[in-house]
């Protein structure tokens, strides 16, 4: 019986702990919504040195929190309308208590000069970091790989044996890159698709590149099979093979589901989110296409 | 009570919780993969587990064998896969359904949720549905992802792609959570999965382990070994007293006196548990495990 017991309640335990796992996972899921549609996630916007945005919103809370009555006092002489979203959040302060000077003692007075100055410094680091994740922000993917683009040290063999560079980015103004295996149905199916895809952007300034993932490293065999599947689809268009622990290969691992296309400008940066799925499906299609021709509206404007 | 416990078949049946909930820990052991949306790929992915657990959950510790047999059948390089099958033939001549009733992960998950109380109904006048895995087995698992393919010679994993609910469970759901560019890329298929998934947990709070039962291709695999697997339940009729017990705890409806090899028994033990006499025990390669 009391046995019986044990197990009953360890499997209420294991119950309730998957219970609270999956709402775990579906408070993480809403939290990564919001990030990806309205800020990065916290994790990718970590900068080198390890410090979060939310780290240094914390530091400046902290600076109220230790000279709490100094700053309440600044802070009840706010004049609200003068609040300027996008002005400088230190000169702001600054300004309020500069205009208020002469309510505060001495010593307030030098505690909330000291004081705007540490945040002047901190909101130019945070200032730094969002830049940082604008310019970085465009996938989920590239973040986790670094702020760096993995398409700007870009090196690669061809299937006939050429070697490429990122220059392969810099002749046009949108590469289409498709990421795919020879055992993925999905991938073979929309093959003669994507060569199509290449001969409508060529005339664009376009190209379509394949990157097959079992030809990492210059596998010859893994080659030749993908060349046969490539042939027997129409497929003309070039296949490259690259190193698995270059940037590229990296990103390439991190994919978890195939095909995936993406779409890199002249500069070797990823535009937009990736395209799961094939481009036998029209609307995927049509997706890409509309992604394609805002790239290559945004570059001819650029120059 | 002193007696019982040192019994060993009996104490395995007891433990069965635990057993379960520890071969689901070593099978899906890259937990923190869970929360990245990253699939484990190292070597041990070549390796299939012995219970239906999901390739693609974040988790997996190696390749679900109904997933791996389709994926080798339905490639344009072979024809069958023979190292799958001998995989099959090894541990269902070893262990037998003892792995659905012990090891597989979703037999677990029914087992949880039919501890959920309320009112439970027998599934011993649905016994034709058992017939169902079978069929599941030759046309979903063997001969669509064989024979319907494309310009190259590949096949779909049917089973996977259209019915198996432990994939949604295991794979979509966490790697769509983890997974933005997977999230945006879920369609009608996965909606319809979710459904299949939905009603395979209700099924399983009325029924004990309806997927086990009629769905199960894997379970219908290591059933046809039940019969000469090395690991068996034996019955001793010197001891058995006749209380016919251990046929009504049966929750796979199974006779435990007259059929102790019968193709639906998972070998949970129940009947071991619930003998007065001590007469039903495992038994290895002919050894008893009293």
């Amino acid at each position: 019986m009391k046995t019986q017991k044990t197990i009953l309640t360890i499997s209420t335990l294991c119950l309730a702990l998957l219970l609270t796992a999956c709402s775990g996972k579906k408070n993480s899921e809403t939290e990564n919504t919001q990030n990806t549609t309205a800020a990065p996630d916290m994790e990718q916007s970590q900068d080198a040195s390890g410090v979060t945005l939310d780290d240094l919103y914390q530091q400046e809370n902290q600076i109220f929190a230790d000279h709490a009555d100094a700053w309440n006092k600044a802070f009840g002489m706010v004049n609200k309308s003068t609040a300027d979203p996008s002005g400088n959040y230190a000169d702001f302060l600054s300004d309020t208590v500069e205009s208020n000077k002469d309510s505060f003692t001495e010593d307030e007075y030098k505690t909330l000069t000291d004081d705007i100055e540490t945040i002047r410094k901190i909101e130019e680091q945070i200032a730094e970091m969002e830049n940082k994740n604008m310019s970085s922000g465009t996938s989920e993917q590239t973040n986790d790989s670094g702020e760096e683009s993995p398409f700007k040290n870009f090196s690669g063999t061809d299937f006939d044996g050429n070697s490429v560079d990122e220059s392969l980015f810099s002749g046009n103004a949108v590469t289409v890159v498709n990421f795919w295996f020879t055992g993925c149905k999905p991938c073979v199916a929309e093959l003669s698709k994507l060569n199509e895809l290449n001969d409508t952007i060529r005339e664009m300034g376009g190209e379509v590149i394949g990157i097959n993932t079992e030809t990492f490293d210059g596998n010859e065999a893994a080659i030749k099979d993908a060349a046969a599947i490539l042939e027997s689809q129409g497929a003309a268009y070039r296949n490259l093979s690259i190193d698995s622990d270059s940037d590229a290969g990296k990103y390439a691992a991190d994919i978890m589901a195939f095909p995936t296309t993406i779409l890199v400008d002249r500069n070797g940066n990823i535009v937009g989110e990736p395209l799961l799925g094939g481009i036998d499906n029209q609307d995927n299609y049509d997706a890409l296409m509309k992604q394609i021709q805002s790239v290559i509206d945004a570059d001819s404007t650029n120059k | 009570m002193d007696k019982k416990t040192s019994m060993l078949s009996k104490k395995t049946a007891r433990l069965r919780g635990w057993i379960q909930a520890a071969a689901t820990l070593l099978t899906n052991i890259h937990i923190p993969n869970l929360f990245k949306g990253k699939i484990y790929q190292g070597k041990a992915k070549t390796v299939c587990v012995p219970g239906l657990n999901c390739y693609s959950c974040p988790a997996a510790t190696g390749a679900c064998p109904i997933g791996a047999f389709q994926a080798v059948v339905g490639s344009s390089k072979f024809k069958f896969s023979y190292y799958i099958t001998g995989f099959f033939i090894l541990l269902g001549v070893t262990f037998g359904r003892f792995i659905c009733g012990f090891l597989c992960p979703f037999g677990w998950f029914q087992d949880l949720l039919h501890k959920i109380p309320g009112k439970k109904f027998s599934t011993a006048g649905l016994k034709p549905l058992r017939y169902l895995k079978y069929v599941i087995l030759i046309v979903f698992v063997i001969l669509l992802p064989m024979l319907v393919t494309n310009s190259v010679g590949m096949g779909d994993p049917f089973f996977c792609k259209y019915i198996c609910p432990q994939g949604v469970l295991e794979g979509a759901i966490p790697l769509s959570l983890g997974n933005a560019a997977i999230r945006s890329a879920l369609g009608k298929l996965f909606s319809f999965k979710c459904l299949i998934l939905i009603a395979v947990v209700v099924l399983s709070i009325l029924f004990y382990r309806p997927f086990c039962k009629w769905i199960c291709p894997l379970g219908a695999i290591y059933s046809l070994f039940n019969k000469v697997s090395l690991l068996s339940i034996k019955v001793e009729n010197s001891k058995c007293v006749g209380c016919n017990k251990c046929a009504k705890v049966c929750k796979m409806d199974v006779d435990v006196r007259k059929t102790p090899d019968h193709s639906e028994c998972i070998r949970c033990g129940a009947c071991i548990k619930a003998c007065p006499a001590n007469a039903i025990h495992y038994q290895f390669m002919g050894k008893k495990y009293k």
